[in-house]
């Protein structure tokens, strides 16, 4: 018996039976684009502040101030007003805040004088008020160093550990990629078992001479490839829209087709484990947003504390972002070296294709 | 309809001689599911070209049975040969020539029948697989839907494909797994027909059923399964006479009652139960029917008798009541 043909009609078979499901496919895969807009707003929240700036003054100092306002804090959307406008906005919730330059700031400057700047701001996420309590006095001692005014006598040097840096948007980007393959690839390998249980062809399976490791493998290549393509378009709108390039797209590619593999072998272990896809589907969609938040996605998962590191070494999200960023960005968010994340993926992915062919092939003498 | 197809109730015949090869061969099987026996010390023999039923009440091990022969599942203790071959040291290659029809049909319903049998073929290996499932959707009549998706199939044309498949490897041992469950008179006739064509080209059969008038129809030999023991296995005639002969007599129910009082102890009568006209009597072949109308009539009026033999049913709950777990 041609294990290439058992191959090939399990590969027929899945492909068959996927086209009788066209909605709930390309629904799935539409997923993951809207993950990819999830991340992208996840990362605009809170970037664009619009915070009124009124400048009773006008001086030149009152100008250096502004400059280290935008410079302070790229949140900012700093916008001249008038204050009848800009208390206006205010109350009426479109603006986060007003910073008010009083008459009189630059000759009170030149003077020496100390000088209160009144800051109003709609606290209705303590979030925001932080970000303009971080952001004012930072504005302020880079204004005073740069005047070199006296009392002024740290400043900082940055050394970078990385070269280049990296945007947070095109940082979270990645991370979309390994939640898309977690969970299109995921539903995909969660059918292609589950549904032998749903439908009774189980037993087909286990009362065939072929192999079942060949025939699993047939129809979870067709998973794998119909979330590859999925995947594929998420990558091209990552590159063309969002003008994020990978720095070794060759590396990037490997990387997310080995995710895709290993997450479409994960998700059919949990569809031969549950053998239902209604079941399936919602645990995979459950299990995608904790997995994924403490997974490094947001930021390296070691800077959130112990605790959330260690709980993040459940999540293979995890070790797919860490060789995700790796192959996109050239950066290493897990303390672990690369080959180990790699290496625990693929055990992940043996192991799920282990259980998955006992769960199918249950009680059945060879 | 193949071109073996026999017209639907006509009686098997030519009858397998004693020399015929054994096909399956159950011995002394245990098979337990923790605390539940669903097989007792079983064993069985079906020689070849010969259909053997196995009825019995839900929950008898009519399935499992199925699943020893088949190798999906290991008995505790015993041995299971089919086609020559042990099972437990050869299952995969038992399983390449045995054709099963399992209960639940085990169809994929979102694509062609032509996309499930080419699934089919590609397991087995079916050398030019075009040409045979040509020939078995021919068989099964069911070849101008081949390019039907099976979700539309009605519950007889699924059974219809499912042993369509189960044909398509041309198997020497047939196992149909309840196959006529669900489907209607029509569909079910069809499906007696097919076992009867499949039989009379030398196809061995073995199938479970609920339902006794298809064991009685179809089934050279019937084994009777009860709480995983095997109680009886014979021919239907053979466990029809088993039984005895069965005598109805008219009466009035108070008449009844009392002819029941005499005859139950008489050494000639095996059975009696008192039903809606009468009563029924199940006679030892050694007693004459008249004599024991003779003896009711001495007890009260009878209004008319006849004499038949027991149909499988009857002797299914005759044995099945005699061997019930106390």
């Amino acid at each position: 018996m041609s294990s290439l043909r058992v191959f090939k009609a399990s590969a027929a078979l899945e492909l068959a039976q996927l086209r009788g499901n066209r909605a709930f496919v390309v629904l799935t895969a539409l997923a993951a684009v809207s993950f990819l807009a999830m991340v992208s707003l996840f990362g605009l929240t809170g970037a664009y502040a619009p915070v009124a700036l009124i400048d009773l003054d006008g001086g030149p100092y009152a100008k250096r101030l502004v400059e280290a306002l935008l410079g302070a804090h790229h949140s900012f959307a700093l916008k001249s007003m008038s204050p009848d406008e800009a208390r206006t906005a205010l109350y009426s919730g479109r603006l986060v805040g007003i910073i008010t330059i009083p008459a009189g700031f630059s000759a009170d400057v030149e003077n020496g004088t100390t000088v209160a700047l009144d800051v109003r701001i709609d606290n209705v996420n303590v979030d925001l008020t932080n970000d303009v309590q971080r952001a004012l006095p930072a504005a302020i001692v880079a204004f005073g160093r740069r005047h070199q005014f006296p009392g002024v006598r740290v400043q900082m040097v940055e050394h970078d550990v990385i070269p280049h840096d990296t945007g947070y948007i095109p940082y979270l980007v990645v991370s979309a990629l390994a939640l898309d393959a977690m969970v299109i690839a995921g539903i995909l390998g969660a059918m292609a078992t589950a549904r032998e249980f749903e439908y009774g062809t189980v037993k087909l399976l286990r009362l065939s001479p072929a192999s079942q490791a060949v025939m699993l493998a047939g129809k979870l290549a067709v998973s794998a490839a119909v979330a590859a393509s999925a995947l594929a378009v998420t990558l091209v709108a990552i590159v063309f829209v969002y003008g994020v390039v990978p720095v070794a797209p060759w590396t990037t590619a490997f990387t997310l087709l080995a995710c895709v593999a290993i997450f479409t072998c994960l998700g059919a272990w949990i569809g031969a484990l549950l053998k239902r896809t209604l079941a399936a589907v919602p645990l995979l969609f459950g299990l995608a947003m904790p997995f994924y938040i403490d997974s490094g996605a947001l930021e390296p998962t070691r800077f959130d504390g112990e605790v959330i590191w260690r709980i993040a070494h459940l999540s293979p999200v995890y070790y797919a972002v860490g060789v995700l960023e790796w192959a996109f960005h050239g950066l290493r968010v897990t303390p672990e070296p690369i080959y180990l994340n790699l290496l625990v993926l693929l055990a992940i992915a043996v192991a799920s294709a282990a259980l998955t062919l006992g769960r199918l092939s249950k009680g059945v003498a060879r | 309809m193949g071109p073996h197809a026999q017209a639907a109730g006509a009686p098997i015949s030519d009858s397998p001689t004693s020399e015929a090869a054994t096909v399956v061969e159950v011995a002394g099987v245990d098979c337990s599911f923790g605390r539940v026996r669903a097989l007792d010390g079983l064993s069985l023999r079906v020689l070849q070209g010969t259909v053997v039923g196995i009825v019995g009440p839900n929950g008898a091990g009519k399935t499992t049975l199925i699943d020893v022969i088949c190798g999906l599942i290991r008995p505790d203790r015993g041995t299971v040969r089919v086609l020559g071959q042990d099972v437990a040291v050869n299952a995969s290659a038992v399983r390449a020539q045995i054709g099963v029809l399992p209960q639940e049909t085990a169809l994929y319903d979102e694509v062609t029948a032509l996309q499930n049998l080419r699934f089919a073929a590609a397991l087995y290996g079916i050398p030019r697989p075009n040409a045979r499932i040509t020939e078995v959707l021919e068989l099964v009549g069911l070849n101008s839907r081949r390019k039907d998706v099976v979700r539309g199939f009605s519950g007889g044309m699924k059974r219809r494909l499912a042993i369509a498949r189960a044909l398509l490897h041309d198997p020497q041992l047939l196992i149909l797994d309840e196959p006529t469950v669900g489907v209607d008179v029509e569909a079910r006739h069809q499906i007696w027909a097919h076992v009867r064509s499949l039989r009379a080209v030398g196809r061995t059969f073995v199938l479970t059923t609920n339902y006794l008038d298809e064991a009685e129809a179809l089934c050279d030999r019937v084994a009777i399964l009860r709480a995983g023991k095997l109680i009886a296995e014979d021919t239907p005639a053979a466990l029809e006479a088993r039984t005895g002969r069965c005598l109805e007599l008219e009466c009035w129910h108070e008449g009844a009652a009392r002819i029941y009082e005499r005859l139950r102890r008489h050494s000639g009568v095996l059975r009696a139960e008192i039903v809606d006209f009468g009563l029924r009597l199940y006679l030892a072949v050694d007693v004459s029917p008249e004599d024991i109308v003779h003896e009711a009539r001495a007890v009260c009026s009878i209004e008319g008798f006849r004499t038949r033999s027991p149909d499988l049913a009857e002797v299914f709950r005759a044995l099945t009541a005699a061997s019930a777990p106390s």
